[in-house]
């Protein structure tokens, strides 16, 4: 049974959840509202590894995107009352010292390109990661790789935003941790 | 290695909707009409036997293409209702192609015998994901139904049960269409 806590916040009608998984070890924050919710689950450096290594990555290149602080994002327009946009370079990733961008697959790809990772590689790289631009119709939804550039182990907010028709919704998953390093 | 990716595959699968403790509403079955129903580009893609398949030959057919690949969980969990939805559907003025992005024989054919159904409906090969980059497809598994004239008429993002009786309806209503 994994520890489940659920925050909700009557006044703006966001509900936040956490849970951790006592076999693996795996954190996941969740966040809901208006028929919209995204879903963070940590990625450990080891299985990113793994991931991209069977892709076709050399170790190295592999090793590079395992310690950027990966995490397994789910966004899922369920019922919210028209078109989901999205752009992922309008969220920031906040810390105690800074805010800044995530790390999106456009970074990632010249700097594949620039140590020669294959391109069959490359592609697969690309359609792994959560799409940095879409539009989700009610019902639509996916999932993908972010990634944070933070160090194993270092905690954050991810503060997000998007449209849902013309209206801006933006949100915050707080104190979410980088998995640790399993390598 | 191996180990490593499954145990990541179980991760994945983990944090799909379902899991117990996050709030979970019923997923929606339905796809949403295309914008302007643009006619899908052709495609010759070789299946598991190598026998190539062109989109074209299912005109007078309406056809489900899917894009997928084994790595990813939703496009995973929803073959085998691919599977449901075609045994029903089959024979009927319908077609269905399921596109698998990139990947060889090798790893496919092993991940269909994990399914535990036996997929009967063409599995294509687009290996140097060309094909995709002719389809309005940005993330992955995205699926289109297009009508008997070739033009896409609806579009999901994202995985869908696709033996829903929604969906189903959705599907028959285009049949039906002539």
């Amino acid at each position: 049974m994994a520890l489940a806590l659920a925050f909700t916040s009557a006044a703006s009608a966001v509900e936040t959840s956490y849970i951790k998984d006592p076999e693996t070890g795996i954190e996941s924050w969740e966040w809901r509202e208006d028929g919209v919710s995204l879903r963070l689950g940590q990625i450990t450096p080891g299985l990113a590894r793994g991931f991209y290594l069977a892709r076709g990555f050399d170790a190295n290149s592999a090793d590079l995107f395992a310690v950027n602080c990966a995490f397994m994002a789910i966004l899922r327009n369920e019922s919210a009352p028209g078109k989901l946009r999205f752009n992922l370079a309008d969220w920031r990733v906040v810390t105690s010292k800074w805010a800044r961008p995530m790390k999106l697959d456009n970074d990632w790809q010249k700097i594949w390109q620039r140590r020669g990772v294959p391109q069959a590689a490359r592609t697969a790289f690309h359609w792994a990661q959560l799409p940095t631009e879409h539009v989700y119709e009610p019902g639509d939804w996916n999932m993908g790789m972010l990634s944070m550039g933070l160090k194993p182990g270092e905690r954050f907010d991810l503060h997000f935003r998007w449209q849902v028709n013309e209206h801006k919704q933006s949100g915050v998953l707080t104190n979410v941790r980088c998995a640790v390093d399993d390598r | 290695m191996i180990a490593k990716c499954r145990a990541l595959f179980v991760l994945l699968a983990w944090l799909l909707p379902t899991e117990p403790g996050f709030a979970a509403d019923a997923p929606s079955q339905i796809m949403t009409p295309m914008p302007g129903r643009p006619v899908a580009r052709d495609f010759a893609l070789p299946d598991m036997d190598k026998k190539i398949h062109h989109l074209n030959d299912a005109r007078g057919k309406v056809a489900l293409v899917n894009f997928w690949a084994t790595w990813c969980p939703p496009c995973r969990r929803e073959l085998p209702s691919m599977q449901r939805a075609w045994v029903q559907l089959r024979g009927d003025g319908f077609a269905m192609y399921a596109i698998n992005l990139g990947e060889d024989e090798e790893t496919i054919f092993p991940f269909i015998l994990t399914t535990g159904v036996e997929l009967t409906f063409p599995i294509l090969l687009d290996r140097q994901a060309e094909v995709i980059k002719g389809w309005p497809v940005i993330a992955i598994p995205t699926t289109f139904l297009l009508d008997r004239d070739g033009r896409i008429v609806y579009r999901a993002v994202g995985g869908r049960e696709w033996d829903d009786p929604q969906l189903l309806r959705q599907f028959r209503e285009l049949m039906d269409n002539k």
